[in-house]
């Protein structure tokens, strides 16, 4: 009962007109940025996150908050009307959705994406709302070699789901990692790679790395795909069909496939690591592998829409358990939201849902309530984000690059920062060419300190020794855990890529 | 250029490698992991594997290459981004942001005079509005004031 008392103390913060009105203002940027190809939530949130800055904490992080989730609504109208997800998450979506588009079904697909992200987000909502606080309690036995673990095994399913290329995989997080020690040891006190400079005494901060790779770097490497020259010739006009809204039967059909992957998706989600790209894949392979109708996949099939759309929003919702319960990441935006909350001075873990009820139970609150603005918003603004779609990249791009740099500058109002940002641009950009992960390395640089002195602390604990691992029960499940997802998620990646190809290859 | 790009990194890979193996301690005084034990790890690991997929790059050749972009306008696109940097340090924050949307967009939205001269006058004012009037945001201070 608990649970309610506190869910309706977060909705008490959550409903003020100051709160709903950023809630709403996240959502729809959220949507915005989700519209834009190649610019996913990390992206939004790492450009967005300097405009919270002169903002109360909750309103901020409910914003952030609202952009994360927003985004993964955003990113599906354009996989439906242009056959370009928004971001990698929405990938699936493009497999059935365009087809739908294509057979003059277009508005049906709209609103039947948009009840399928609510029906996800909110499924999701419900499943922190119980599971959040059961996390924090058995998080609570958690010492120093368990969160090492953890962020290790972020680390690894993360690169484990990059497939053939894990090499530039481990690269990218090992630039990650390596990046993350530079500025005093906390133990020692000496300077690491400061090289005599005061600006790096402290550390190179994420936010500008973060903002260089997934802002700059992503549009960086749209100009060299020629986005800026494609013009929007192809968008599928929506508003000329005789019916708008979806059929009885999309409804009935579809009923179970939101049920299932809600499911599938939180649980992909809460995984670190795997996120809602892989749950999205997931879900399209195991919706077909079960569907009476296997041979209109590709073809425009209802249910080939909405299981994704589904995961990939119920994933999302999963992904912020690790963050609010154990402080852990486990993508690249619940990266950029963990820096958000460290900038307030919030350290999420086990202890943060009992030390700061208002915030995390008003976040949570908040969801609930987003993912309804959201619903609406999806259906009755779609005029508007064909607009924005409609924005070429040649005019959008100056302008991510204005943002980004004026917002990096914002953070610290430090020149060096705004300048490393360049640089994370610039190197983002031959990463992203080069098969490298970005997202490998921001998440590194996040987890790279917080591993590092788990591991010093645990060595010290143990006195040199790493049997310390195979000594406490809870570290010998979380190694189980890992192993077990190394050799499940490569398969279950490999089996949503190759219902990917199967569809690519049909159509 | 993949090969160029892995040798870049690899040469950075070792400099901070050769850092963390002669500057920087494996055990404190005390006996305990010092502040050079994890760069060890870090750097001997990247080393490694940076030479493994260099010399794949290598057999491979240009087999595995990325299909041939817009090298030109990315390029354009950087450089652009870089005389911003730039501005920033010697004009501030509004005016180099006016400066560079006018060149940028002249640059890469060719044609469409009307429309370069409305963005770049509306979205500084736009962002000023933003970030300075209403969020109370740090902006980037000029080096050199401007009369206007």
């Amino acid at each position: 009962m608990d649970i309610f008392g506190d869910l309706f103390m977060g909705l008490s913060i959550a409903v003020t007109p100051v709160n709903m009105l950023y809630l709403l203002a996240g959502a729809v940027i959220g949507m915005i940025v989700g519209t834009i190809p190649g610019f996913g939530p990390s992206a939004g949130l790492a450009i967005l996150l300097p405009v919270t800055f002169g903002m109360d904490p909750v309103p901020a992080i409910m914003m952030l908050a609202a952009i994360y989730y927003g985004a993964m609504y955003g990113g599906t109208i354009t996989s439906i009307l242009l056959n370009t997800p928004g971001e990698s998450a929405t990938v699936a979506s493009t497999f059935d959705g365009f087809p739908l588009a294509k057979n003059g079904r277009a508005g049906p697909a709209l609103v039947m994406q948009a009840i399928a992200s609510f029906v996800g987000g909110t499924v999701g909502v419900i499943l922190i709302t119980i599971l959040a606080p059961m996390f924090a309690l058995v998080s609570r036995s958690f010492g120093p070699p368990e969160y090492f673990l953890l962020a290790i095994m972020g680390l690894l399913t993360l690169i484990v789901m990059i497939g053939e290329h894990w090499k530039l995989g481990v690269i990218s997080a090992l630039i990650g990692l390596a990046l993350g020690t530079v500025g005093v040891d906390l133990e020692t006190g000496q300077g690491r790679y400061t090289f005599g400079s005061a600006e790096l005494i402290g550390g190179i901060y994420f936010i500008p790395i973060a903002i260089g790779l997934f802002g700059l770097g992503e549009l960086f490497y749209a100009f060299y795909k020629g986005m800026h020259k494609t013009g929007t010739g192809g968008i599928v006009q929506y508003d000329k069909e005789k019916r708008f809204w979806p059929t009885r039967h999309d409804w009935m059909s579809t009923r179970m496939t939101m049920a299932r992957n809600s499911i599938l998706g939180f649980v992909v989600g809460v995984i670190p690591g795997a996120g809602a790209t892989i749950a999205s894949l997931m879900a399209y392979s195991t919706e077909r592998s079960i569907s009476k109708n296997k041979d209109n996949f590709g073809k425009g099939e209802m249910a080939g829409l909405v299981a994704p759309e589904t995961a990939n929003n119920a994933a999302s919702s999963g992904a912020m358990i690790p963050l609010l319960t154990l402080g852990i990441p486990g993508s690249a935006s619940t990266a950029v939201l963990l820096a958000a909350f460290l900038m307030w001075g919030l350290r999420p873990g086990p202890l943060f849902m009992e030390q700061n009820p208002e915030l995390a139970w008003g976040l949570i609150a908040s969801m609930y309530l987003g993912n309804m603005a959201l619903l609406a918003i999806s259906i009755f603004a779609i005029p508007l984000f064909v607009q924005i779609i409609k924005v070429p990249y040649r005019v959008l791009g100056p302008t991510i690059v204005v943002i980004c740099t004026l917002g990096t500058f914002s953070v610290h109002a430090s020149f060096i920062e705004t300048y490393l940002m360049f640089a994370a641009g610039i190197i983002g950009f031959f990463m992203r060419l080069y098969g490298f992960s970005p997202a490998a390395l921001v998440l590194a640089l996040v987890l790279g300190p917080l591993a590092e002195e788990a591991l010093r602390q645990t060595m010290t604990i143990s006195r040199g020794s790493f049997g310390i691992f195979f000594d406490r029960s809870a570290s010998l499940w979380i190694i189980g855990v890992t192993f077990a997802l190394l050799v499940l998620l490569p398969l279950l990646n490999r089996m949503g890529k190759n219902a990917g190809d199967a569809e690519k290859a049909g159509s | 250029m993949r090969i160029a790009f892995l040798i870049v990194v690899l040469a950075g890979a070792i400099f901070y490698t050769y850092i963390a193996f002669a500057d920087l301690a494996f055990l404190t005084r005390t006996g305990r992991l010092g502040p050079g034990f994890f760069p060890r790890l870090v750097g001997v690991s990247m080393v490694v594997l940076l030479i493994w997929a260099t010399l794949d790059a290598w057999r491979e050749g240009s087999g595995n290459a990325p299909a041939t972009g817009s090298w030109r306008d990315v390029m354009t696109l950087m450089g652009l981004a870089i005389i911003y940097a730039v501005l920033l340090r010697l004009f501030g924050g509004i005016p180099a942001t006016v400066v560079y949307l006018g060149l940028t967009l002249a640059t890469i939205n060719r044609g469409r005079h009307l429309q370069n001269v409305i963005l770049t006058v509306t979205m500084p004012i736009i962002i000023y509005l933003l970030f300075d009037k209403l969020l109370n945001a740090n902006m980037p201070p000029a080096l050199f004031e401007l009369p206007f």
